[in-house]
């Protein structure tokens, strides 16, 4: 089966056939097993064992993998789904900016922004207190604001959505 | 010393004061809020008593239930911790009155260097050099800027009650003063309840130098060295290390004698700190004296020897320090990550949920302070500090490469951490040239953490990656055609194929 995985920005093409594994023309002997009970995987790559961490993501093929000292998001999808995902053009989303939502539990202590506002990647939109500190919520793609769902005082649970951006 | 000693604290610090006491020889008491019934430091204190609802301010702030608890156990001591009741003079005021012992400084030397207006006019009159600021609480925005005015921007906006960053602003501009100084306030009221803010020149590029103090009550006052406590981000410490890079003997020698002035001056008994800024020059300030004991404290026992949490039960028993100062000399080098529950890929905001997994590294010179284990439910009540992790080694580059191998063998899921920021830390030749100051981090920290993975570990994820999703992929068949031949499948126990080989012979 070859997959295509998605490491950053970058795409890479991985062949596995049975125990063995293609990569960049490369072929070794690659298997993965799990540490029971443990989130932990060894993987073995040749004469090589890698010790990671895998945390499954929001869909399929999506996990957050922790490799020698560094997170990875990764999508690993075989041909076949990426080909379907591609034609129904459904995977990459709704195109433009997502609306602000709360990343954690909290106070909102100052919105910046008023409908209407055209904002820029990086620009502060919505100030929350959490564990006693002020966060700073920026935007991270430019856009216009469309609503302000909350104002200072308003206590919103992880999640909750701030503002709506087009 | 004393039979029995409540604990008010939660987390690591409580344990650490738990694992002195026993030690010793001596029962503890823990207190606990609804949300820490099943917390380290419940299981291991000797008795625990529920003191409220999760919210501090009615749980570990409730000072008169805590007292309360003390005296129905039976305890004849408390001991504060950090945070908390731990610098407020009222406790250590009405723990006295109560017939109990504070172990701790007098509530009187709390008050004398408990605000930093107070603990500033008392280092000037100790003859300890302070930063040039007001030393008193402003009143608006034109004072503020009346006295910046003095001395020139930027200046640094501080909350007279505060610590740890909350209530601070730096100012650049006059334009900027009011917006800052409201923020400031507002930090200030909801974390101390007390919204005085002072205002003093910043100092550009100097480093965070604090000396460990500890006194006992015949009038020895001794420092134990300083911890370099320069890697912080938005004012709060990240990594501590003692000694520090730009410390010689001669200037420990004379920081330590200003720190120890401005707490005899204070009355002070006990474990305490005085924080300086250390510019390049070599010129030190005072900042400011934590009456308490601190987060980073195991830097400094490790290379003193000196065990600070077992002396300030010792002290508050009454005895006298069996140490004169040349026996403190820091020997080696040892450095403190904080692992927190805050996630560094995402602007370190706070992360919540169910440590699944823990795996504590080990071995040679590592010592893991924590306060969470598998199970442990990371909430948005307490502090984001999860437990320190601490190494010595005889050099500063045998302690950073000891720290880089621990913290690669450190695995926590179930949240997201500090982990991986501290391990570009540990591999950033800035920091590892020991060239850092309180300004470091936040001009680094958006290079540090974009540090792109090598080219053969980012195929390794993606290998891994595509061995976890063909799994996926094909696991469920495998699992079907298993069920229906019910072949003896490399899952089954080891006892279950045992029992069956012995039922076929």
């Amino acid at each position: 089966m070859k997959y295509v995985v998605r490491v950053g920005d970058a795409d890479i093409d991985v062949i596995i056939d049975g125990d063995v594994t293609i990569v960049d023309g490369v072929s070794r002997p690659a298997s993965i097993a799990e540490v029971e009970g443990t989130p932990v995987r060894m993987v073995t790559i040749g004469d090589e064992v890698h010790r990671v961490v895998a945390r499954r993501g929001t869909s399929r093929g999506r996990y957050s993998l922790w490799v020698d000292g560094f997170r990875h998001e990764v999508e690993a999808l075989d041909e076949r789904t990426r080909f379907i995902r591609e034609l129904s053009g459904a995977s990459s989303g709704p195109v433009g900016p997502a609306p602000l939502v709360a990343p954690m539990p909290g106070m909102i202590v100052r919105v910046a922004v008023e409908p209407g506002d055209v904002v820029v990647p990086g620009q502060g939109l919505v100030v929350m207190e959490a564990m006693k500190m002020e966060n700073e919520l920026r935007a991270t793609s430019a856009g216009t604001v469309t609503a302000v769902l909350v104002q200072p005082g308003t206590a919103v649970e992880k999640g909750a959505v701030l503002l709506e951006l087009e | 010393m004393f039979d029995k000693v409540l604990v008010a604290n939660r987390g690591e610090i409580a344990l650490r004061v738990i694992r002195a006491c026993r030690e010793m020889g001596v029962r503890t008491v823990a207190v606990y809020s609804e949300a820490d019934a099943h917390a380290p430091h419940v299981r291991e204190a000797d008795e625990a008593i529920l003191i409220g609802p999760a919210p501090s301010r009615e749980s570990y702030l409730k000072g008169d239930a805590i007292i309360a608890a003390a005296l129905r156990t039976g305890a004849q001591a408390i001991h504060p911790g950090y945070g908390f009741l731990s610098e407020r003079e009222w406790f250590a005021r009405a723990v006295r009155d109560a017939g109990l012992v504070f172990i701790g400084p007098p509530a009187e030397a709390i008050a004398a260097v408990g605000s930093k207006t107070a603990a500033r006019s008392l280092a000037i009159s100790a003859g300890t050099p302070v930063v040039p600021g007001t030393t008193s609480a402003l009143r608006d925005a034109d004072e503020a800027a009346d006295v910046a005015a003095q001395f020139g921007y930027p200046v640094l906006l501080k909350a007279a009650a505060g610590g740890g960053g909350k209530g601070m602003r730096i100012v650049h501009r006059r334009e900027e003063l009011a917006d800052a100084l409201a923020a400031a306030k507002r930090e200030a009221k909801s974390s101390f309840g007390d919204d005085a803010v002072y205002v003093e020149k910043y100092i550009v590029g100097p480093r965070h130098v604090e000396i460990q103090l500890l006194g006992d009550t015949h009038g020895t006052m001794l420092h134990l060295g300083e911890r370099e406590c320069s890697v912080q981000r938005r004012h709060q410490k990240m990594i501590e290390e003692a000694p520090s890079v730009a410390v010689t003997p001669e200037l420990r020698a004379r920081m330590g004698a200003a720190a120890v002035a401005a707490a005899r001056a204070a009355g002070y008994v006990n474990a305490g700190t005085c924080e300086f800024l250390l510019d390049a020059g070599g010129d030190f300030y005072f900042l400011e004296m934590n009456t308490r004991i601190q987060v980073e404290h195991p830097v400094t026992e490790l290379v003193t020897g000196v065990d600070l949490v077992q002396w300030q039960l010792r002290i508050a028993a009454g005895e006298a320090l069996p140490f004169h100062q040349e026996d403190l000399d820091p020997s080696g080098w040892a450095m403190e990550c904080r692992i927190t529950s805050e996630d560094p890929a995402n602007n370190f905001l706070p992360s919540t949920g169910r440590v699944q997994y823990l795996h504590v590294p080990s071995g040679p010179g590592i010592r893991w302070d924590g306060g969470i284990e598998t199970g442990s439910e990371i909430s948005l009540f307490y502090d984001p500090m999860l437990a320190k992790l601490i190494v010595w080694a005889p050099t500063r580059a045998a302690a950073i490469a000891r720290m880089h191998r621990a913290l690669l063998e450190l695995t926590i899921e179930g949240v997201d951490t500090s982990r991986d920021f501290h391990l570009r830390v540990m591999e950033d030749a800035e920091f590892r040239s020991g060239d850092i100051s309180i300004q470091w981090l936040e001009r680094r920290l958006a290079s540090l953490l974009s540090v792109q993975p090598p080219r053969e570990a980012v195929l390794r994820a993606a290998i891994a990656a595509a061995l976890l999703a063909e799994r996926e992929r094909s696991g469920p068949q495998r699992a079907r055609r298993g069920a229906e031949s019910s072949a003896v499948t490399s899952t089954t126990s080891p006892w279950l194929q045992a029992a069956r080989l012995d039922a076929i012979q």
